[in-house]
């Protein structure tokens, strides 16, 4: 009877060893996810110079007036080019032809090509740099308006989407020279953009030079580090017939979730109706001051990875909210006027706008990005709205874009003729 | 006979000094050299290979080119990140410098500073991509001698260091790591909330030669709530090559174009 237990011990021990193991196993899910990891290929992607889409858009616009829908289609192709073709010497084109049925506005094309860069740059040491050519010299640290960004001034020929980040995307560069002198923690630039031109061209494939550079402009940037994580960027813009401007640029992080950022430009000039008026040939008196642009605000990330960000803007080259309120009625011709000019040079007709952006990576499900903007004008309470749901895969992309445009009927986003418009996208890289 | 007895006491004064020159180590000093393990203590640049999978099925990868520098003031690596992969991102970049996050995009032109918070590759926070010395920002308090799984299911004797963040720029509050005794190859890292929520897992794994000592080419990450969740970083093409500290800021990154 002694013996029985004897015989079977080193299998039950052998048994008991292999169930606490395979427990161990059940246990332990960090072998199942090596497991999973073992899969990884072994493939490694290498950097491509080139990056190519095309994307076709399909929405509808439902009209202030009348409430009428209309429908629209739009292909875009889009390329960038950017190699380094000999030690130091780096080539860069970058060009996107929109097709838009109906064309985007009255009296335009339905084909819009925008030449967006072509330079050279020349890497003379490692901290000094020239380039010359069409580039998109681009300043700012604000995310709904920059005030700092002064080239943006008739850079947009064809306007896709009101998302911000789409209008600093499409829009034409300046012909410059540009220098650049690094130093650890700083930097000086400086570029001169000559006046090539005097007339438009808004034909379908026209470079159209003289949109942004009609007048000579040069731009004086210095960032210097002045303490851990404080890099002020200090700049000097002049444009011909126009004072000097000053600019600064300022972010700092408040603790691991919040960056805030405060962006400025100063100086003496006319007022945005002024300009409007003089630039058609209406005499109207000089009003120079020295005015203040501003944007300031702060982002906020939250836990779950959506970042809120809003905005104070100052315009202060608008018309105050009475003159405002009033210019529709006192003259819609004025009014008509002051419009097209602030298109042009991206400015609000009033001084303060509200500005919040909020977004969102892998919302809902893994890889569909969600983000919601609004814009609301202090002096006439109209408002605009814009929400993007963007699904992307390895090569593709499908978005679908919501606007609404609100206010009364000559305030700065109730004049939209649309309404409200819807639009849904699909992207495609080569 | 006499061979024998004079070799056994050769390896116990070895194994004797062995042992000192252990005991000698401090826990800190351990964590130290695994830092040189992973980091060559030069500049340098990789290409690391992220591909994220959940419930056993690939959900996502990124390709991105990794230039770090460590920054002769605080020790830490200052580091510029390049998308290689998806299309879509290529040539995106992002600047990190201890708390200075810049990303930049060049189609748009615009570069926007970020905060720590505002992860950009899925469940690899920036701390996991980026270069970083973990004895510059981590206090181990201790050391104790434990076998471990490593990556490659291989049973490893490890130092078991339990670390706590020193300085405000850590990115976990408390971290355990299994380094091996011997050669302080890091094989696991256990990273913990302030509540002691386990945070991730983090295995060191296939150890190649590169750049003249064996260091891991790769790391899987293991999320703490969903084990299914794991993204595996694999570095290749580790060069010694030039940053110049000109490069690692916000105005350079319109320039920056590697050959």
């Amino acid at each position: 009877m002694r013996r029985k237990p004897s015989v079977f011990k080193p299998g039950i021990c052998a048994l008991m060893g292999l169930l606490a193991m395979n427990v161990y196993a059940r246990q332990d899910p960090d072998l199942d996810a090596l497991k999973v990891a073992d899969q990884m290929p072994a493939t490694v992607e290498q950097p491509s110079n080139w990056r190519l889409f095309i994307e076709a858009g399909a929405g509808v616009n439902r009209a202030r007036l009348g409430g009428a829908s209309q429908q629209f289609q739009r292909l875009s192709l889009d390329l960038q080019y950017d190699n380094s073709f000999a030690p130091g010497w780096r080539a860069v084109l970058s060009d996107r032809l929109d097709v838009s049925w109906p064309p985007q506005a009255t009296g335009l094309s339905r084909d819009i090509n925008t030449i967006k860069e072509a330079y050279l740059s020349w890497q003379v040491q490692t901290d000094q740099i020239l380039d010359l050519g069409r580039i998109n010299a681009r300043n700012g640290v604000a995310l709904g308006y920059n005030p700092t960004d002064y080239f943006r001034t008739s850079a947009l020929r064809s306007v896709v989407s009101v998302d911000p980040a789409s209008l600093k995307e499409n829009r034409q560069g300046s012909i410059m020279l540009r220098g650049q002198k690094l130093w650890n923690g700083g930097s000086l630039t400086a570029l001169y953009s000559p006046k090539l031109a005097d007339e438009r061209n808004y034909s379908s494939f026209s470079p159209d030079v003289a949109a942004t550079n009609g007048q000579d402009r040069w731009l004086l940037t210095l960032s210097q580090q002045v303490m851990d994580g404080i890099t002020p960027q200090l700049l000097l813009y002049k444009a011909e017939k126009q004072p000097v401007q000053i600019g600064l640029n300022l972010t700092a992080l408040l603790n691991d979730s919040t960056v805030v950022f405060a962006e400025w430009s100063g100086g003496r000039s006319q007022s945005s109706f002024t300009q409007a008026m003089r630039q058609i040939g209406i005499t109207y008196p000089d009003d120079s001051a020295f005015r203040n642009h501003s944007a300031t605000g702060l982002t906020y990330t939250t836990s779950n990875r959506i970042s809120l960000t809003a905005e104070l803007e100052y315009n202060g080259g608008g018309l105050d909210q009475e003159k405002w309120n009033n210019l529709g009625q006192a003259s819609l011709q004025s009014y008509g006027i002051y419009r097209r000019f602030l298109q042009g040079v991206q400015e609000t007709p009033a001084k303060r706008t509200v500005f919040v952006y909020a977004s969102r990576q892998d919302a809902l499900i893994n890889h569909l990005d969600l983000a919601a903007m609004s814009r609301y004008d202090m002096a006439d309470s109209s408002r605009m709205s814009w929400m993007e749901a963007r699904y992307h895969l390895k090569h593709t992309e499908f978005a679908l874009q919501w606007q609404r445009n609100s206010g009364k009927s000559l305030s700065n986003y109730g004049a939209a003729p649309q309404m409200q418009s819807w639009q849904l996208l699909a992207r495609y890289y080569f | 006979m006499n061979y024998l007895k004079s070799s056994v006491v050769c390896f116990v004064i070895a194994g004797l000094f062995m042992g000192t020159a252990q005991a000698a180590q401090s826990p800190q000093e351990i964590l130290a050299a695994s830092d040189v393990v992973r980091n060559p203590d030069y500049p340098f640049g990789l290409t690391n290979t992220l591909i994220e999978y959940r419930a056993g099925k690939q959900t996502d990868t990124s390709t991105l080119s990794i230039y770090s520098k460590a920054d002769p003031n605080s020790g830490q690596f200052r580091s510029l990140i390049r998308y290689v992969a998806p299309a879509r991102d290529a040539n995106k970049l992002i600047l990190f410098s201890g708390k200075d996050l810049w990303f930049y995009d060049p189609s748009s032109k615009a570069s926007i500073r970020m905060s720590p918070q505002q992860r950009l590759l899925g469940q690899a926070s920036n701390g996991d991509v980026v270069t970083v010395n973990l004895a510059k920002d981590y206090q181990a308090v201790s050391a104790v001698e434990e076998d471990t799984q490593d990556g490659d299911r291989q049973t490893k004797h490890c130092n078991k260091l339990s670390m706590n963040a020193s300085t405000p720029d850590a990115t976990y509050h408390h971290i355990d790591m299994w380094i091996e005794v011997g050669n302080n190859h890091p094989v696991k890292a256990k990273f913990y909330t302030e509540s002691g929520k386990l945070l991730k897992t983090a295995y060191y794994r296939r150890y190649e030669k590169q750049l003249g000592i064996d260091r891991p080419t790769e790391t899987v990450i293991i999320d703490g709530l969903d084990p299914t969740w794991v993204t595996v970083m694999r570095y290749s093409n580790l060069v010694r090559r030039e940053v110049p500290d000109q490069w690692l800021q916000r105005d350079y990154l319109p320039r920056f174009k590697p050959e």
